[in-house]
């Protein structure tokens, strides 16, 4: 699975984040996007020296500025199910448009009867 | 494209998946863990990831388990050659002590760079922290 999607799949866990100036934030994963950007909750953040703290309710991390996740186990796990999921979806979707279609293109002969709808047109 | 026994593909990370690699970051670290998956940025995901802390000729290793890696701070990667390893003539320590180690030979280089960025501030150069990053 893409780096970016195993972070979209740790979504409400908690990890930990160190940008590139040494800062650490340690907090549970709202949301992220494909720049990398993320917002995090009840986070705590750490000076590079780390001898200083703070307690932020929430944060925002510009993605650019990241250097490295460090992400709980748990999480390879998830992935394998969520990738199992996707696979079954992408399954079941196909076929359902494929039914959908030759129903729609047969009673009504629009533009083109031989296309048969949108699954089968590839 | 010859897929030898020393890589010389270019063709990207793909055959480096599943395998045991060394990863070396602009600030210095090194990680060492099994590639997991990739993209067009090189950012990494590895699994059972150490991080290896060499002071001297002893070394620390410690467990860090998941790390995703944004791929712009990667300086360079390479498999680890397991036969090589077991011949490696360094000494392990324990946590504590490599990191008491790291600590004091980071303390001596600063007092270093500090004397040096004097002299050359004296002699009218510009101090620039770019040594820091291994880029």
């Amino acid at each position: 699975m893409l780096p970016l999607s195993l972070l979209h799949t740790a979504a409400g866990h908690p990890m930990l984040v160190e940008l590139k100036n040494g800062e650490t934030f340690n907090g549970h994963l709202v949301n992220c996007d494909n720049w990398m950007n993320l917002t995090l909750r009840e986070v705590i953040q750490t000076s590079p020296d780390g001898d200083r703290f703070w307690r932020l309710p929430e944060c925002y991390i510009r993605g650019n500025t990241i250097k490295y996740l460090n992400v709980p186990e748990e999480i390879v796990d998830m992935v394998k199910e969520d990738e199992n999921r996707q696979r079954q979806g992408n399954g079941r979707g196909r076929g359902r448009g494929r039914e959908n279609g030759r129903s729609r293109g047969s009673s009504q002969q629009r533009g083109g009867s031989n296309r048969g709808g949108r699954g089968t047109s590839r | 494209m010859d897929s030898g026994p020393y890589f010389t593909t270019s063709s990207g990370l793909i055959d480096s998946i599943d395998k045991k690699l060394l990863i070396v970051l602009r600030d210095g670290r090194k990680l060492i863990g099994t590639l997991r998956s990739f993209d067009q940025f090189a950012n990494l995901v590895l699994q059972d990831t150490i991080e290896r802390i060499y002071v001297g000729n002893c070394y620390g290793d410690i467990p860090r388990g998941i790390f995703l890696i944004r791929g712009e701070n990667v300086v360079l990667l390479g498999e680890v050659d397991e036969m090589k390893e077991e011949r490696i003539g360094l000494r392990q320590l324990p946590v504590e002590d490599i990191l008491i180690a790291q600590r004091e030979e980071i303390e001596l280089k600063q007092k270093l760079e500090k004397v040096r960025s004097k002299a050359l501030h004296e002699r009218g150069f510009c101090i620039d922290n770019s040594a820091n990053d291994l880029y």
